[in-house]
């Protein structure tokens, strides 16, 4: 197995705060990767350093050996990166389906000039959309909310249609920023079976922060321990739950 | 109450509310479709006004190039403010936009020799010689009147006016339901996570900003036609935000309620005139005038307590968080 | 000239400033871009000649008769209009209708009142004070005690007091509001207070430094004001007041020969917009904002 995701030596500081301070890791393809440790350690602030919605002060990010720590946001999506965030995202005024429709990548009809210069690739393209968006929103079990607006889903649902709504790109890898924050323990369940079920069957990649140590046992392969912006250690989910210094970093900062 | 018989005064109001469709209709894809906060949208129609005038009096140019060249300088001015002032948060930005076309005022008030000054367009050609910009757009006029078999010129500019502002609304309400338009109201509720689903984010306002300025410069050209002459005390601030009274009179986020509050908004102005009865009858017309204000001010507020969702707006949306 | 330029930039800058404190307080708190705030200070000035001219009161009476009655209107305005709004919990744009509502309705009710004409206080426009080459008119010379006494006791109510403190911290972050078990009305209700006497302390002095003041001046101040809230950092108490002085002095100084020339004076209004434009570009979150995070 080779690196997918490669971060070297990556440092962000936000007014004399070192949020991130010479973190590096590794994500293997194919793996679910846990990003754990205590509340500020810099995780959300290097998960939003990866996906281009803040410029790392100094060090580099490699996604499949490509550098990517100077592009924008979207233009990461496009090299194959998708993520979610800590609180669903939901469009709220805009209808379940148009959720997962407006994801789709090369769409011509988002484009001005194609809509009226190549009307007909743009409604072929359209019909394609929806189909597959209808496939992903059955995949999540949404598909009877389709033309409900995203705004009366439940905090849950919201995270259900968040994966759906970044699948439709077919990323290689996919960030989860704590996917169980919020989330009843039935559609908890329903959310691991759908990780595990996307590494088997799509091979995606997965980096996850998360704070359900329940979660990080049972589905990561490869745990990242964070603590005041450093990368503390790294090792199995066995080899972590043992190390003395991540229990004293959990408890050095009341958690 | 002769006023109000009057067809004449009816076309008046009706072709206003058929202009303020068009710069209404710039602010709706502006902010309806891609939530940007364009507090300037007057400065657009100046920018289109100016343009058409200048090109025609001083260049002398045809009214049919420059009209659309009035149009392309509006846009042109949406992406100039755009480029450096869309990567600001929205309420900063709406600040920049009033900022501008503050300047975009005083430059026309002050630019004598390029705007005619403070006197306006019939300065054009130095103080003296009227000029003037019309003729062409008034020879349209008369032919197509004979065409229709309609004398009233004011009909006839009714009946454009509203076949430009109809045809435009009908095709931003299907720009809105394009891919492109759900991306833009997509960036409306959520740019971050729009951005986060690979959509270049600041490109697509940029294109809302622009094709919103272009509508303003539209509106520019009609109120120039309309009027024959315009200085720049007709761009005041005030005129944005009848724009937007207009927009959340009718309804965010709706094509056509924009119409339906530009007709609504003209006829409460209008009607307002008529206060002739007790107690407004005790007093004199400076007054009245004052009271017509009042009470749009007073209506203004009252509907935001009933109504805040607009004529035509949906309350559901109001409230999803 | 330069020293000229700086006092009469000093003057402007601390009407702004003080305008400019409980625009961005306003919007910190309820999230109101309170486009009547113009007006509101329109009101204050017109109190104050009421009292100074139509009563025949000394200044130093009529002014604070202006304050109280503006903070009486601001008041009034939050229990009927803006507290109702809140319940029903009104979002950003109904808000900033209402207040173009009201800006509307205020003007037309001075209008009413008071008529188009200009109107001037009863002060000696022809007493000069002379302090190496400064020239300084009464009005100048009264405004700048005033402001600069208003600028500290406002500085040192929003540092010391815990009523001032709240404001600033809700202001800041309105999460904060929820979780600390402050009484979120009674502030608010403050914070109209001092938005009100604020305003009409800045109408008043605006008034007496332009000379003669018509119906329309508070709308034309209200621009410069929001330029001087944006440039300080919108919702920083602090930065409105920075924000304020330093608009003021660029926009004077902007017409000092020894800049390259200077600009010609019939650009000095856009210069305040410009110096807000470039500031902006170069530091997008305002001279005290805070960047934003994801």
């Amino acid at each position: 197995m080779s690196a997918l995701l490669e971060v070297s030596g990556v440092s962000k500081a936000f007014g004399g705060v070192r949020a991130v301070d010479d973190a590096s890791l590794s994500v293997e393809e194919g793996s679910i990767t846990a990003l754990i440790g205590p509340n500020g350690a810099g995780k959300s602030t290097l998960f939003n350093c990866i996906s281009g919605f803040l410029r790392p002060d100094r060090g580099q990010i490699a996604l499949a050996g490509r550098r990517i720590e100077r592009l924008p946001p979207h233009a990461i999506v496009h090299a194959g990166l998708a993520r979610t965030f800590q609180t669903a995202r939901a469009l709220t005024r805009l209808t379940v389906l148009d959720n997962v429709r407006l994801a789709a990548p090369s769409h011509p009809g988002e484009c001005l000039r194609n809509l009226i210069a190549r009307r007909g690739a743009v409604r072929r393209r359209e019909a394609q959309v929806t189909e597959e968006a209808f496939r992903l929103l059955r995949l999540v079990r949404l598909e009877d909310y389709a033309d409900a607006l995203a705004g009366t889903l439940s905090g849950g649902q919201r995270k259900l249609l968040d994966l759906a709504r970044i699948l439709i790109a077919s990323p290689r890898l996919i960030l989860l920023d704590e996917p169980m924050a919020g989330v009843n323990p039935a559609l908890r369940e329903e959310l691991l079976a759908h990780v595990l079920d996307l590494r088997a069957t799509r091979g995606i990649t997965f980096l996850v922060i998360e704070h359900d140590l329940a979660f990080v046992m049972r589905a990561s392969d490869h745990v990242f321990v964070m603590a005041e912006g450093r990368v503390l250690t790294e090792g199995t989910p066995e080899e972590v739950r043992r190390d003395e210094r991540v229990i004293d970093a959990y408890l050095g900062t009341d958690v | 109450m002769t006023v109000l018989s009057s067809g004449e005064f009816w076309a008046f109001v009706g072709v206003m509310a058929g202009i303020y469709t068009l710069f209404t209709l710039g602010l709706q894809i502006q902010f309806g479709l891609a939530g940007l906060l364009n507090f300037g949208q007057v400065a657009f129609m100046a920018v289109g006004a100016y343009t058409m005038a200048i090109l025609v009096v001083k260049q002398g140019w045809s009214m049919w190039l420059a009209a659309p060249l009035g149009v392309a300088a509006a846009a042109l001015a949406g992406l100039l403010v755009g480029l450096p002032a869309l990567r600001l948060r929205g309420d900063y930005f709406a600040i920049v936009t009033i900022a501008f076309s503050e300047i975009v005022r005083w430059v026309a008030t002050n630019e004598d020799g390029l705007t005619g000054g403070s006197q306006g367009t019939i300065n054009l050609r130095g103080e003296g010689v009227a000029a003037q910009y019309n003729s062409q757009w008034e020879r349209f006029q008369g032919w197509l009147g004979e065409q229709l078999g309609i004398r009233s010129k004011d009909v006839v500019m009714l009946l454009v006016v509203w076949s430009v502002a109809l045809l435009l609304t009908w095709l931003a309400g299907r720009l809105a339901r394009t891919p492109w338009g759900r991306v833009l109201r997509g960036i409306r509720e959520d740019e971050d996570a729009v951005s986060s689903l690979g959509k270049p984010v600041f490109r697509y306002r940029l294109q809302a900003l622009v094709l919103g300025a272009a509508l303003a410069g539209l509106a520019g050209l009609f109120y120039a036609w309309q009027f024959s002459f315009f200085s720049p005390d007709d761009f005041q601030p005030l005129i944005t935000f009848f724009g937007w009274m207009i927009l959340i009179l009718g309804g965010v986020g709706r094509m056509w309620a924009v119409p339906v509050g530009a007709l609504l908004f003209g006829f409460l102005f209008a009607a307002t005139r008529f206060f002739d009865f007790p107690p407004f009858s005790y007093l004199d017309s400076a007054d009245r005038a004052y009271v017509r204000l009042l009470v749009i001010g007073l209506l203004i507020i009252g509907l935001v307590l009933v109504r805040p969702q607009g004529l035509l707006g949906r309350r559901q949306e109001m409230v999803l968080e | 000239m330069f020293w000229q330029l700086l006092a009469n930039g000093f003057v402007t800058g601390s009407v702004y400033a003080i305008a400019a404190i409980g625009v961005s307080l306003l919007y910190g708190l309820l999230r109101l871009v309170n486009f009547a705030h113009g007006d509101l200070m329109a009101f204050g000035a017109f109190v104050s000649y009421l009292a100074n001219v139509t009563f025949g009161l000394p200044m130093v009476l009529s002014l604070p008769a202006g304050m109280a009655a503006t903070a009486a209107l601001a008041l009034v305005s939050d229990l009927a209009l803006w507290r109702p709004l809140r319940l029903r919990r009104a979002g950003f744009m109904s808000l900033f209708l209402a207040s173009i509502g009201v800006a509307l309705v205020l003007r037309q009710m001075i209008l009413l009142l008071w008529g188009p004409q200009p109107r001037a206080y009863d002060v000696d426009p022809f007493k000069v004070y002379v302090i190496g080459d400064v020239r300084l008119s009464l009005a100048q010379v009264a405004t700048i005690l005033v402001a600069s006494a208003a600028i500290v006791a406002i500085a040192l109510f929003l540092a010391r007091s815990t009523t001032g403190r709240v404001m600033r911290a809700m202001a800041d972050d309105q999460a904060l509001a929820q979780l600390s078990g402050i009484d979120v009305n009674r502030v608010i209700l403050l914070t109209w207070v001092l938005a009100g006497l604020t305003a009409g302390l800045a109408g008043t002095l605006a008034a007496l430094v332009q000379g003669s003041f018509d119906p329309n001046f508070g709308f034309q101040l209200l621009l410069p004001v929001f330029a001087a809230v944006v440039l300080g950092g919108i919702g920083s108490a602090y930065g409105a007041l920075a924000g304020g002085l330093a608009l003021g002095v660029a926009t004077e100084l902007s017409t000092w020969e020894g800049l390259a020339g200077g600009v010609e004076p019939a650009y000095k209004p856009v210069v305040a917009f410009g110096v807000l434009i470039v500031a902006l570009l170069v530091r997008p979150q305002g001279l005290f904002g805070r960047a934003r995070i994801v």
